[in-house]
């Protein structure tokens, strides 16, 4: 480079040696300035589309809504923007919301957010969230499943679940994105990818204000998500479209795109008088999601009531929600869709001033110069006669969240567990999976970092939480329990099990020991390998002489907890309102209430644990504490009658001794 | 701070003690450490040695036995936590504190009454004191001619100390159990706790120091 614009008298005075000297230096100074090109050339190459710059990325200001009557657009068969929808094309095809929506919001940055970042690696867990929950009654599996990193629950990989396949499953309470958008690498998945199309997020589930927004209706998302018809889930879910068909019904050769007028294939319908003279549809948008879409996928069902638990009528809203305010008034994002959780540790994480909405962010506001108590009409609360070591050992939600304990923790039904809200739910109360709750246990902690700098953060107080015990089969070598994949189960165990009698109510069927002992003999047989079944925190495997043998409270079948934060009661329903024996008491459900053990094995049913097994202290202190506050009232009592004697003892010797200042005082008059 | 503050101010009472014990020794035939051992172990066995007075004597014996006993498991449940490891005083500690606690305020109440009257000021404690009071006001205070006797000057100061710090340290503790304070006074009154508690076992340290002495002039 420089020695081609040299004169070349030069470059011939140098000679042989001269030349090569000059190559070198050429070649070092490529070395470097290439490189240096390249990665002007990326961030050129970044900055024509930068990720925030669109349209409908940020915001001039006004709370107003925005109109949004626009042109909607399908994607084609490479994956890229297609023609725009209209009634009169020859191929009526579902809108695309990557290509509708994204025409004015960077969809890029979008599905960075927290509800669709799940497979990124990269994201920190953060605290420990729900999983999703596989199970199978028949096979006695009962997995918390999870793609973020939170110790306790597994990949889906490692039961040979793909995205595709969890897709299928678990789409139906997912707003899209995601496992859903993950291009399929499986040999089986790519063909059946092809047809379904990939499960785009659907910023209707959310964003949509009209009251047709359907999620889980009989042609709703959820049933088109389990139908295969991830290209048509979106607008199958939207007011003014409709969806029959399936994909799952279709063979991989089959080609959305060029239908074939079979009455199984999936086709889009658009309602009469949906396009406007443009051919622009016109959105009910909101940008303040509204309650009930989140409820679709974030409802609690206690079992705590005896009388009709699933009726909305006979169980109160959370304390926020009937003073007024909106979930995303507290669990707020930007346009990056990183929506707050809530948590305290989160801003630490996320680096978000906006992650300040936790409860101490609205009722406790504390190191500002600014006046910040009160926010959204957020009493401060006194705690009057509480001691302030409960705020180092419990969190706001131990007293605040979730139903009143009881006799012990209950079944519990969450919308993503359960599918609640989608067609034919069992609504039995003892259905798999079963979760209880409220587990008052140490709090799990959350994971800071990703990958293989993860940290798992404790804050060691105690906090209300969902519990699950994992079941499932797995092999166990050199003390390794690894999970077995489910179809290999499926295959195996599901013969074993063929004329096991499944109860109607949705629960486990009872596992007698033989029959355990002989779907791991076969298991084993199957994966060439010593074959285990983890469940209720115990793990079964075979013995020398083919008998089970039980390790109870292994690490394997540790139940898997997730703090709730949810309903919030108001302040007078809080523990300890009464007085401090709501938890220290000798029969307080907080400490000695039960938490049952679950497990499909005969032999294992009706187990359970107590409360302060879960919270890092030992029973007997926890008992002997409680036992103390008997005494308290006397205690109060002997220590305000000796503070009386002594102040009256006090109080006598100073008058003497007044008395006689005063008396050298009035000699001297 | 509090950490830091109160283990000085333990350390400089120790020190002034020790100080004081080598600069003016007490008028006694055994001689330094063993001396003072001695003393403490005469200080806690009062009530094993045999009982030569009234059923009131014995009362009184009995509640500064109990109330030694218990004031040393209280500074070490209530002191180790704060002061060794830098946190607040929780679990079996919390519990045996709180047990002794009561015990201690009523044996407190009952030294109170019955030692009283035998830590009142007299003329004769401190003469120069009550010389140079009635030089500097001109007014006519009886005063004695008497050596003074320093020791048991200090240990009445340090009784009615006693006394009077007894009570912001009990009601503190009760107050705050009471349905009456939020949050902040309840920081409020468990900090008044710890820093009269500080003060209250100085003024113990030093009591029972010039009992020792006491106890030794008298043996010599």
């Amino acid at each position: 480079m420089s020695g081609a614009g040299r004169p070349a008298a030069i470059v011939r005075q140098r000679g042989k040696k001269g030349i090569e000297i000059a190559l070198r230096r050429e070649l070092i100074l490529a070395g470097v300035l290439l490189p240096a090109l390249l990665l002007v050339g990326a961030f050129a190459e970044e900055s024509q589309e930068p990720l925030g710059g669109l349209l409908g990325d940020e915001s001039d200001g006004s709370r107003a809504h925005s109109t949004h009557l626009i042109p909607l657009y399908a994607e084609n068969e490479d994956g890229e923007q297609g023609e725009q929808v209209t009634p009169e094309a020859e191929l009526v095809l579902p809108f695309s919301t990557k290509w509708t929506c994204g025409e004015c919001h960077s969809y890029d940055l979008i599905k960075q957010g927290w509800h669709f970042n799940a497979v990124d690696s990269n994201v920190p867990p953060g605290r420990y969230g729900e999983p999703w929950v596989y199970f199978d009654a028949k096979l006695g599996i009962q997995v918390p499943l999870s793609y973020r990193a939170w110790p306790g629950t597994h990949q889906p990989a490692a039961f040979g679940m793909t995205e595709f396949r969890f897709t299928q499953i678990f789409g139906r309470h997912m707003p899209g994105g995601g496992p859903g958008e993950v291009t399929a690498t499986d040999v089986d998945d790519i063909g059946r990818q092809y047809v379904a199309g990939k499960l785009e997020i659907n910023c209707l589930t959310c964003h949509n204000g009209h009251y047709g927004q359907d999620q889980g209706g009989v042609s709703g998302y959820a049933v088109q998500v389990s139908r295969q018809n991830f290209r048509w889930a979106a607008a199958a879910s939207c007011e003014f479209a409709s969806v029959k068909g399936s994909a799952s019904a279709m063979t991989d050769t089959y080609d959305p795109f060029m239908p074939m007028g079979d009455d199984k294939e999936p086709q889009v319908v658009y309602r009469e008088g949906t396009f406007d003279a443009d051919g622009s549809v016109l959105f009910d948008i909101v940008r303040e999601t509204p309650n009930q879409r989140c409820y679709y996928c974030h409802s609690d069902v206690y079992y705590a009531e005896k009388d009709g638990p699933t009726e909305k009528w006979s169980c109160d809203e959370d304390i926020h929600l009937t003073a007024g305010l909106k979930c995303v008034d507290c669990h707020r994002n930007g346009v990056g869709h990183n929506i707050i959780r809530g948590y305290t540790q989160e801003s630490d994480l996320s680096g978000s001033s906006l992650a300040a909405t936790t409860c101490e962010g609205c009722h406790l506001p504390e190191g500002s110069d600014v006046p910040e108590a009160g926010r959204l009409g957020a009493p401060v609360p006194e705690h009057v006669g509480l001691p302030p070591v409960h705020f180092e050992r419990l969190t706001c939600t131990a007293c605040h969240s979730g139903p009143w304990p009881g006799e012990g923790a209950v079944l519990t039904k969450t919308s993503r567990a359960h599918r609640l809200g989608t067609p034919n739910v069992n609504k039995a109360e003892a259905v798999l999976p079963h979760i209880l709750s409220p587990v008052f246990a140490q709090e799990a902690g959350t994971v800071a970092g990703s990958g293989d700098t993860a940290l798992v953060q404790r804050s060691g107080k105690i906090a209300p939480h969902k519990l699950i015990w994992p079941a499932y089969w797995a092999t166990l070598v050199d003390g390794k329990v690894t999970p077995i994949k489910l179809d290999v189960v499926e295959t195996t165990v599901k013969k074993v099990f063929e004329d096991l009698e499944s109860p109607g109510d949705g629960s486990w069927p009872q596992m007698a020991e033989e029959r355990l002992a002989e779907a791991l003999k076969s298991l084993g047989e199957a994966v060439g390998e010593k074959a285990a079944y983890v469940a209720g925190g115990t793990l079964y495997h075979l013995g020398d002489a083919a008998e089970v043998v039980e390790e109870a409270d292994h690490p394997a079948g540790a139940p898997y907890m997730w703090p709730l934060a949810h309903g919030v009661r108001p302040a007078a329903q809080s523990l300890g309102v009464r007085y401090c024996t709501d938890c220290h008491s000798t029969k307080s459900p907080f400490f000695f209430g039960a938490v049952g053990v679950d497990s499909p094995v005969a032999s294992a049913a009706g187990g359970a644990k107590e409360q302060v097994e879960f919270q890092g202290i030992s029973r007997f202190y926890a008992w002997a504490f409680s036992a103390s506050f008997v005494f308290r009232p006397w205690f109060k009592i002997f220590a305000l009658g000796s503070s009386a004697i002594l102040g009256v003892v006090l109080l006598l010797y100073g008058l003497r001794a007044l008395g006689g200042v005063a008396r050298v005082l009035a000699e001297k008059e | 701070m509090f950490q830091t503050v109160a283990i000085a101010i333990f350390l400089v009472t120790l020190a002034g003690i020790g100080v004081h014990w080598i600069v003016f020794p007490a008028r006694s035939e055994r001689r330094g450490g063993v001396c003072m051992v001695a003393g403490i172990v005469h200080v806690f066995s009062l009530l094993l040695i045999e009982q030569k007075q009234s059923l009131l004597g014995a009362l009184k014996k009995l509640c500064y036995l109990v109330a030694s006993i218990c004031f040393v498991v209280l500074a070490i449940t209530g002191f180790y936590p704060l002061l060794v490891r830098g946190e607040h005083i929780s679990g079996y500690l919390m519990m045996i504190h709180a047990t002794f606690a009561p015990v201690f305020a009523i044996c407190l109440a009952i030294l109170a009454i019955t030692w009283a009257g035998g830590y009142r000021f007299e003329t004769s404690d401190c003469p120069w004191l009550w010389r140079f009071l009635r030089r500097v006001t001109a007014l006519r205070i009886p005063s004695s001619e008497g050596p003074c006797r320093c020791s048991l000057v200090v240990q009445k100061v340090m009784f009615w100390a006693i006394v009077a710090l007894s009570l912001p340290l009990i009601l503190s503790i009760v107050l705050s159990m009471l349905l009456l304070f939020g949050t902040h006074w309840q920081e409020t009154l468990l900090a008044a706790h710890r820093w009269t508690a500080v003060a209250f076992a100085v003024a113990v340290l030093i009591h029972t120091y010039m009992a020792i002495r006491i106890r030794m002039a008298c043996e010599a």
